[in-house]
């Protein structure tokens, strides 16, 4: 409220800001303003929806249960993009990362007997050390982060399924590891209030702590602020002192580890390491959570809370058609629909932010 | 024109900055041959030239955005190897851009500090001050005389004007040794342009900051510059205080468009047919 009547002050004496004139420029406009508010408003009407059309059925914990794990699944790998999209990258290689980093770290454990909280952590390591590589590749060889991480995801996807002949793999299972990031004790005799209520959703509730911690980095840290500088101005951010290529190399280093993680806690939700658990479909829901999230192309702006709700309404279409009858592939059509329609309204917020400049 | 209430610096002044023999090329582009400048403390130097003639690439140099092929940079008794902009703005020398380094999607106080941010501890979190940031930012544009909507709202909301405005501000926040200013006038209006000339020139009033001064309007220079010195190609072609030459001298060596030595030996001329 304060900034529109700052807007028409500067509009009064000076000039260069353009008032919204249509009613659909002043939707943009505020749209621009309150993007998550707006991810927020789609997310609830598609939980209505799919309460009324599905007799109640789809607040049920069960139900809830699937729909929120796979929101944590695409919300953690989603959060990583939007911090890379803001800087003006993309990480493709994700939904690699995703099968390698648990199906290592299943291996390791059962090779030399070392626990899975220490092989995890291998796991995470490599996801560390595989995004380390992509931004290295990226900023030192100047190629498209596009091509880059599409050439790292068939090499990684590769290497995971000649690493045990594409075998899935029986994963051990150690409490209280297990129980702590993923495994759903869940009965439907269970309080959802107790223990084992809440490992119906631990993989969401791990998301949803990394998304709180990374909208604090975005907004109230010198990286945050530095990744946005990068993305929005390179060569203005780089004359001021900012170093862009290590901003990149971080930011593609959280996209590895969060990859990681996301299959680190996957494998142990199923207690089994598939070679083919990830895949290009995982990115791409990913990246379609984070575009959904109201994340810009262009750089330069992009929302950690968005990803999370991007993340959510693409778990809802995913399970919520299906709960209602529909067969699994028509889902397909319904996001894709929403990616273009994000996207248009993406590309037509951006405008007004630029037809606003000078 | 205003040169009468400002005294001119001091020939005793000790030398602050001294660029040697700095050479550049970018691939098969030569930017610069054999260039060398010196500043003195508090002085302010205009380095005109034409389009391409290399004002740019020098002063990126001297902010560590470039790095030389050959040539030194000795900067109060010490040489310099600047590895980035970081560098040479710890060391107190700050550049004001041809396009301003603002970042559009920042608000203006996250402009201001940006490479130089403060923080507080929560939780032992080292997390940005932003009210610090935004109270400073809002007292130190009010104490320039700089008028804009509000230290909170996006760059992008700025007018040309206001932008420069803020870009100058953000690099004379830190009271550095040596200020760069690439065509700080350029894209300004009358008015606004006025008020950024008054800025330079209370600084040079005080004599506390040195001042790298690229200007394209010969007019402006006489107004506030102590010296004068001429890039052509890539080379420095003449190097006076702006009381030993004319607005009409750096107009003909404009005009004459000719090659280093043409130029060296018509500037020469000119100068004997004036004495």
């Amino acid at each position: 409220m304060a900034r529109t009547s700052q807007t028409r002050q500067a509009t009064a004496h000076k000039v260069g800001i353009k008032v919204p004139d249509t009613a659909f420029e002043k939707v943009l406009v505020i749209l621009s303003r309150y993007r998550e508010a707006s991810i927020a408003v789609v997310a609830i009407v598609l939980v209505v929806y799919f309460q009324l059309a599905s007799n109640g059925a789809f607040l049920s914990p069960q139900e809830l249960s699937v729909v929120l794990r796979d929101t944590g699944r695409f919300g953690l790998i989603a959060v990583a993009e939007v911090m890379l999209m803001i800087t003006g990258e993309i990480d493709l290689s994700v939904g690699s990362t995703f099968s390698l980093a648990p199906y290592v770290m299943v291996l390791i454990t059962i090779s030399w007997g070392v626990p899975l909280a220490v092989s995890a952590l291998v796991g995470l390591l490599l996801g560390v050390l595989i995004g380390a590589v992509n931004g290295i590749i990226t900023v030192r060889f100047r190629v498209p982060s596009l091509i880059t991480t599409v050439g790292t995801f068939f090499l990684l996807q590769g290497v995971v399924v000649s690493l045990y002949n594409s075998q899935p793999i029986v994963a051990p299972v150690q409490e209280p590891f297990n129980e702590i990031f993923g495994e759903n004790l869940y009965s439907p005799t269970d309080s959802i209030w107790s223990w084992h209520g809440l490992t119906a959703f631990t993989p969401f509730l791990w998301t949803v702590l990394v998304v709180a911690a990374m909208a604090l980095v975005l907004n109230r840290t010198t990286f945050g602020l530095h990744t946005i500088a990068t993305g929005s101005n390179i060569v203005g951010a780089q004359e001021i002192g900012v170093r862009t290529d290590r901003i990149k190399v971080y930011n593609f280093m959280i996209a590895g580890a969060f990859a990681a993680a996301a299959g680190v806690i996957n494998t142990t939700q199923f207690a089994s390491a598939d070679p083919l658990a990830g895949g290009p479909f995982l990115t791409l829901q990913a990246i379609a959570a984070a575009v959904i999230g109201g994340t810009s192309l262009l750089g330069g702006s992009g929302t950690a809370i968005g990803s999370l709700l991007g993340a959510f309404v693409v778990a809802t279409l995913n399970n919520g058609l299906v709960m209602i009858g529909a067969q699994a592939t028509v889902s397909d059509i319904y996001l894709g629909a929403a990616i273009v329609l994000a996207m248009i309204l993406n590309v037509a917020v951006d405008r007004v932010r630029a037809r606003r400049r000078i | 024109m205003n040169q009468k209430d400002i005294p001119a610096v001091n020939p005793n002044t000790p030398v602050i900055l001294e660029m040697s023999h700095i050479s550049k090329s970018f691939g098969a582009v030569t930017a610069l041959v054999d260039v060398s400048i010196n500043l003195r403390q508090g002085e302010v130097l205009a380095l005109v030239g034409d389009n391409g003639a290399g004002k740019s690439t020098l002063i990126k140099i001297l902010s560590g955005f470039h790095r030389p092929d050959s040539g030194t940079i000795t900067y109060q008794g010490k040489e310099m190897h600047f590895g980035s902009p970081r560098d040479a703005r710890a060391q107190g020398i700050e550049t004001v851009y041809q396009d301003l380094a603002l970042i559009d999607d920042l608000s203006v106080y996250h402009n201001m500090f940006l490479g130089r941010e403060y923080h507080k501890r929560i939780l032992g979190l080292k997390l940005l001050d932003n009210r610090k940031m935004r109270d400073l930012a809002q007292t130190y544009l009010n104490t320039l005389g700089i008028d804009i909507p509000s230290v909170n709202s996006t760059v992008d909301l700025l007018s040309g004007g206001q932008r420069q405005s803020v870009a100058v501000a953000r690099s004379i926040y830190s009271s550095p040794t040596i200020l760069v200013l690439d065509e700080p006038l350029a894209a300004l209006g009358v008015r606004e342009g006025a008020h950024v000339l008054g800025l330079i020139q209370n600084l040079r009033r005080q004599r506390s900051v040195s001042i790298i001064l690229i200007v394209h309007n010969y007019n402006q220079v006489f107004e506030v510059c102590d010296r004068i010195n001429f890039l052509h190609s890539g080379e420095i072609v003449l190097d006076a205080s702006t009381s030993e030459t004319s607005e009409e001298e750096l107009i003909r060596i404009v005009k004459s468009g000719l090659g280093r030595k043409a130029i060296a030996a018509a500037a020469a001329e000119l100068r004997a047919r004036g004495d």
